[in-house]
């Protein structure tokens, strides 16, 4: 009988780091960062930054091996990649979800206005969409063989439209304004370690979250097929 | 051999012909509703008129791409054709080809009427135009083939196809408004060649991924 997740040591101790991280993070933030002020003057609204950015990468990233994850199981028919796959499009659309929150949350006081057909924020609503597409697919898509390989299909479908789509709608919408994560590279050294600092704890919370879920996943087939005890 | 599959697909449609007529039925129904809901002077009509038109040959396109795989379903004749001595990336292209003829036809008919109904002025360029369409088409159609590939045995298959082609088909949809809108307004070649070019890339890619992918879509 496998040891239920939580009780593995390992995956204590990402926890306690996780957890460590996030509340210290929290303070940096709040503590440590200088506040910008935006056009509607309010100053706070700067710190969601570190959780925004934090997030889209993050969904990137998830998406990037959701992808990976469908190339390997349609060249090897592994359901290990299958399930890597959908614990990645899970996690990597939670995320999305917290992109499309904070932004507008920033837009609002920064730009006076929640939403703007700004390209990186269109981008990650169409990649939103393409993904609820892609669990719908999951749940109707008919028997589970199929339904895994044509998710995977979708997933690098969907992986190789986005760039695309950025292209397109940065030619597309040229009079919005810029997205202003083009001058981080400009700030101070503070900022960058700060932000660098939540970037690596959203990392370790998703592969912590992906583990889980994959962990979850491998549990369900077991039961399915009535394979237990590896 | 590919040639035989294409023709399979071109002769089913042409003795029924349902795929087009509806096509074409359902485009001038939405013009009609177009008319009615823009019940102004046609000035303020053209300002809207190229993205409203490529809504409707996204609208029949899906419509068409939809029917023309689920006519597949009908007495298994995708498991029939799966176990034929057939390559199955040949499959895709033909529903492909086949599609575009679908729409370019059913567009022959929509364009005119859709000119006509909303009193907009002839635009010149003939031979641009032509290639605008047989280029946006080829675009939707190849991703729409895939997709369709995909959710043709899916439960609510005909809801899921939109819902999915409808985002990734999105940068293609821009291209091809803001070209239709630039030749409308006879603008230079040169302020929209970027939009040809993304049309360009996105046919590549999609036909090659199709190519390359369809086999295992397709796959019992």
């Amino acid at each position: 009988m496998r040891k239920p997740f939580h009780s593995k040591t390992s995956s204590r101790i990402m926890l306690a780091v996780i957890s460590t991280m996030a509340i210290a993070g929290l303070f940096l933030v709040l503590e440590f960062t200088p506040s910008i002020s935006g056009q509607a003057g309010d100053v706070m609204a700067q710190k969601i930054f570190y959780y925004h950015v934090p997030s889209a990468w993050t969904t990137g990233l998830a998406y990037f091996v959701v992808m990976i994850a469908g190339i390997q199981f349609l060249r090897t028919g592994d359901h290990k990649w299958d399930w890597v796959g959908l614990a990645s499009a899970e996690i990597g659309t939670l995320f999305c979800a917290l992109v499309l929150i904070t932004g507008p949350i920033w837009g609002k006081a920064a730009w006076g206005q929640p939403w703007t057909w700004e390209p990186r924020l269109v981008t990650t609503l169409i990649l939103f969409l393409i993904y609820v597409g892609y669990f719908m697919l999951r749940q109707f898509g008919g028997h589970y063989e199929r339904a895994a390989r044509n998710s995977a299909v979708l997933g690098i479908l969907a992986f190789v439209d986005v760039p695309i789509v950025y292209v397109s709608l940065k030619f597309w919408s040229e009079e919005t304004q810029a997205h202003p994560q083009a001058q981080m590279g400009g700030q101070s050294t503070t900022i960058l370690w700060i932000f660098l600092f939540v970037l690596s704890t959203f990392a370790l919370l998703s592969v912590h979250m992906i583990r889980y879920r994959i962990h979850l996943l491998s549990l369900r087939n077991e039961l399915l097929t009535g394979n237990h005890g590896i | 051999m590919f040639l035989t599959v294409l023709k399979k697909d071109l002769l089913v449609e042409l003795r029924s012909k349902e795929i087009v007529i509806s096509m074409i039925a359902f485009g001038v129904s939405v013009i009609l509703l177009y008319s009615f809901s823009f019940n102004q002077s046609p000035e303020t009509f053209s300002i809207f008129s190229a993205g409203l038109l490529w809504m409707v040959f996204l609208f029949i396109s899906v419509l068409g791409l939809h029917r023309s795989f689920s006519l597949e379903k009908e007495f298994d004749a995708m498991g029939l054709m799966l176990s034929a001595p057939v390559d199955r990336s040949y499959i895709f292209l033909s529903k492909w080809l086949s599609g575009l003829a679908f729409l370019l036809v059913s567009q022959s008919v929509i364009v005119p009427l859709f000119w006509l109904f909303l009193h907009l002025p002839i635009p010149g360029n003939l031979g641009g135009w032509i290639g605008l369409f047989i280029l946006s088409d080829l675009g939707i159609t190849s991703i729409g083939s895939l997709v369709s590939g995909i959710t043709m045995r899916a439960r609510m298959g005909e809801i899921l196809l939109p819902i999915l082609l409808f985002p990734l088909v999105s940068p293609l949809l821009i291209a091809a408004v803001r070209s239709t809108h630039a030749l409308m307004n006879n603008q230079d070649f040169g302020e929209w060649r970027i939009w040809i070019q993304l049309m360009t890339t996105f046919v590549v890619a999609f036909a090659l991924m199709g190519y390359v992918i369809f086999d295992h879509v397709s796959e019992q």
